[in-house]
């Protein structure tokens, strides 16, 4: 999917608003959300943001990849008005978060990863306060509670106290309280952590669903085949700065090569490095705990060269697997580490010895 | 105004529905009617001056009236609110902060005067006689109410300062020396003569002699006015202080 939609999102036409311009200069723009040098600085001195500059545009699902503490729900926060920036500009929709708050507000959906849900009210008493604190109320709180609630499929669970409901149900029915105004720009803050395989399918169809009803999408994620597979655009962050960015198909192009890996079980880690080196075609050697990643321009055909080598010199590793880069790739190479609690690429080939 | 009236809809519900927060609140000050009461009306019979005529259940009443108001539980759902998130979720909805605090605080006024028409039922059924008629009583209910609203942002400044639940919980601690430091027990008179100077210091002192000759007087324009004047003030600067606290949240 996010393939099909890259074309459309990158090069597509500015246009300005002079207010703006005023304040953003030449930047300013009719992006969904623009930052320039974005910086949150904490009070014992944390930086956990550090001049982010980012453009997402109309109608992008924009993911927002980053280990956990890498200033992704900073960012939100900065973004949603609920936090204000040490340094730099934000602005959602040309708003500017801090001097349009009030107007950003209206036009954004937020579901934070704390889920912020009122465990005193039934999931629908909590859609009808929610309608009306985007001014809908009566009849038409009533109407648009019912439908949001068919949609997340929370019809029969209705009238249960929100304290009742399991994470999944939960996460859904945040996600229907963002939407009662159906809004331009939808903030998910790791909408599916800590979801089962079932409940993060179900929220990533909801979150397409949106997106083609025309909504932009920001959602931040730990999980990298989240990000593959819903994100037209990726930016990975790590330490408070954005140290990749681009469609998922451009970073995994750029990686420009196919990782080899080599299982090491119980191979002395530095013999089977020296033994490796000079591999033809070799970028980049990555040495993990247990394996060794080799980018290599082709690794299928390197497998026979790899297999000789380590039997030259008695080495007795263990798997050697072959795949195309990966997301999971892009930000080892971008941050020098693999990203925790995600799962293994999928779709390997793998060649054992 | 939608906005204060859903927020306010909302909190009462959680009042009604959590009944295990309001029905402790309510124990002490029956509690302490009916033992104090138990205790000393031997000591301080009918014919005691001070009682003029009454009981002394009527002069221990506008005391527990107070207890029943005076409670940390609203700062406690606002730190619990903060502390699940959902305060996040109102503070990014396109609303005036102020409704939050409104929102908060018509729900103490709906607790208040049900508490206080409580306490104030018991009393009467104890013997006391409220002197200033029905509407007097109706006059003690709503101004206990209203000190339970003006009480009530102390715990919702603790609340948003520390977003520490169990900070908001200690602030309940406030209610020893506000409502102990006063002529709770016998008139300013009777104090000894440090007791006495703290209690004319503490504000709260006028409010429960306001409450008391309501109950024991009749109606005495001064008492009553410095009652209100007290509440008022009260109400008035914890007000201002919850709204700056919520306006520069996380700012």
């Amino acid at each position: 999917m996010s393939e099909t939609v890259t074309g459309m999102t990158s090069g597509r036409v500015v246009d300005r608003t002079d207010a703006l311009a005023e304040v953003w200069g030449e930047d300013a723009g009719a992006a969904a959300i623009e930052t320039r040098s974005l910086r949150r600085v904490f009070k014992d001195s944390i930086e956990a943001v550090s001049d982010i500059d980012l453009t997402v545009g109309m109608g992008e699902v924009f993911g927002f990849l980053g280990p956990n503490g890498a200033g992704k729900t900073t960012t939100v926060r900065m973004l949603c008005t609920l936090l204000p920036p040490t340094a730099g500009r934000a602005a959602v929709l040309g708003l500017d978060v801090i001097d349009d708050a009030a107007a950003v507000r209206r036009r954004i959906g937020v579901a934070l990863q704390e889920i912020g849900l009122d465990p005193v009210q039934t999931g629908r008493e909590l859609l009808e306060l929610q309608c009306g604190l985007y001014g809908i109320t009566g009849r038409r709180a009533r109407a648009r509670s019912d439908q949001l609630l068919e949609l997340v499929g929370l019809v029969d669970a209705a009238d249960r106290r929100t304290k009742t409901y399991s994470g999944g149900m939960k996460r859904r029915l945040d996600l229907a309280s963002a939407l009662v105004h159906s809004p331009d720009v939808l903030f998910l803050d790791e909408p599916t952590t800590g979801l089962d395989p079932a409940s993060r399918l179900t929220i990533w169809e909801e979150v397409r669903r949106i997106n083609a009803e025309g909504a932009t999408i920001f959602l931040t994620t730990q999980y990298l085949e989240e990000a593959d597979k819903l994100c037209d655009r990726v930016a990975i962050i790590d330490g408070g700065r954005i140290v990749a960015e681009g469609t998922p198909a451009r970073l995994k192009a750029q990686m420009g090569h196919d990782v080899v890996s080599v299982s090491l079980d119980g191979a002395d880690l530095a013999a089977t490095e020296a033994a490796l080196a000079g591999l033809p075609g070799l970028e980049r050697v990555v040495a993990e705990s247990e394996a060794l990643a080799l980018y290599l321009e082709d690794g299928a055909r390197s497998i026979a060269e790899i297999v000789r080598r380590l039997e030259g010199e008695r080495i007795r590793a263990g798997a050697i697997s072959v795949a195309r880069p990966s997301l999971d790739d892009v930000f080892l190479q971008a941050t020098g580490r693999r990203l925790e609690g995600d799962e293994p690429p999928a779709g390997n080939e793998e060649v054992t010895r | 105004m939608t906005e204060v009236a859903l927020l306010g809809r909302r909190a009462v519900r959680e009042v009604v529905r959590y009944p295990e927060a309001t029905i402790p609140t309510l124990f002490i000050p029956l509690f302490f009617l009916v033992v104090n009461i138990g205790q000393v009306s031997r000591t301080f019979p009918s014919s005691t001056p001070f009682l003029k005529g009454q009981g002394y259940v009527a002069f221990q009443l506008p005391v527990s009236l107070m207890f029943a108001v005076a409670t940390a539980t609203t700062g406690l759902a606002l730190v619990t609110e903060i502390d699940v998130g959902y305060f996040d979720k109102l503070l990014v909805a396109p609303i005036r902060r102020s409704s939050i605090i409104f929102g908060r605080l018509s729900a103490d006024l709906v607790r208040g005067v049900a508490a206080s028409a409580l306490v104030l039922a018991v009393g009467i059924a104890l013997g006391a006689r409220v002197q200033s008629g029905v509407l007097g009583a109706v006059v003690i209910v709503l101004l206990s109410a209203a000190f339970g609203v003006a009480y009530a942002g102390f715990g919702i400044l603790v609340a948003l300062r520390t977003r520490n639940v169990q900070a908001t919980q200690s602030s309940f601690l406030l209610f020893f020396p506000l409502l102990f430091l006063t002529p709770n027990f016998v008139p300013f008179n009777r104090l000894s003569p440090l007791m006495e100077t703290l209690a004319r210091i503490n504000p709260v002192s006028y409010v429960i002699v306001g409450l008391r000759s309501l109950v024991i007087d009749g109606w005495s324009a001064g008492k009553i006015g410095v009652c209100i004047g007290v509440i008022a003030g009260m109400g008035l600067i914890l007000t201002v202080l919850s709204l700056r606290a919520i306006a520069t949240y996380d700012r």
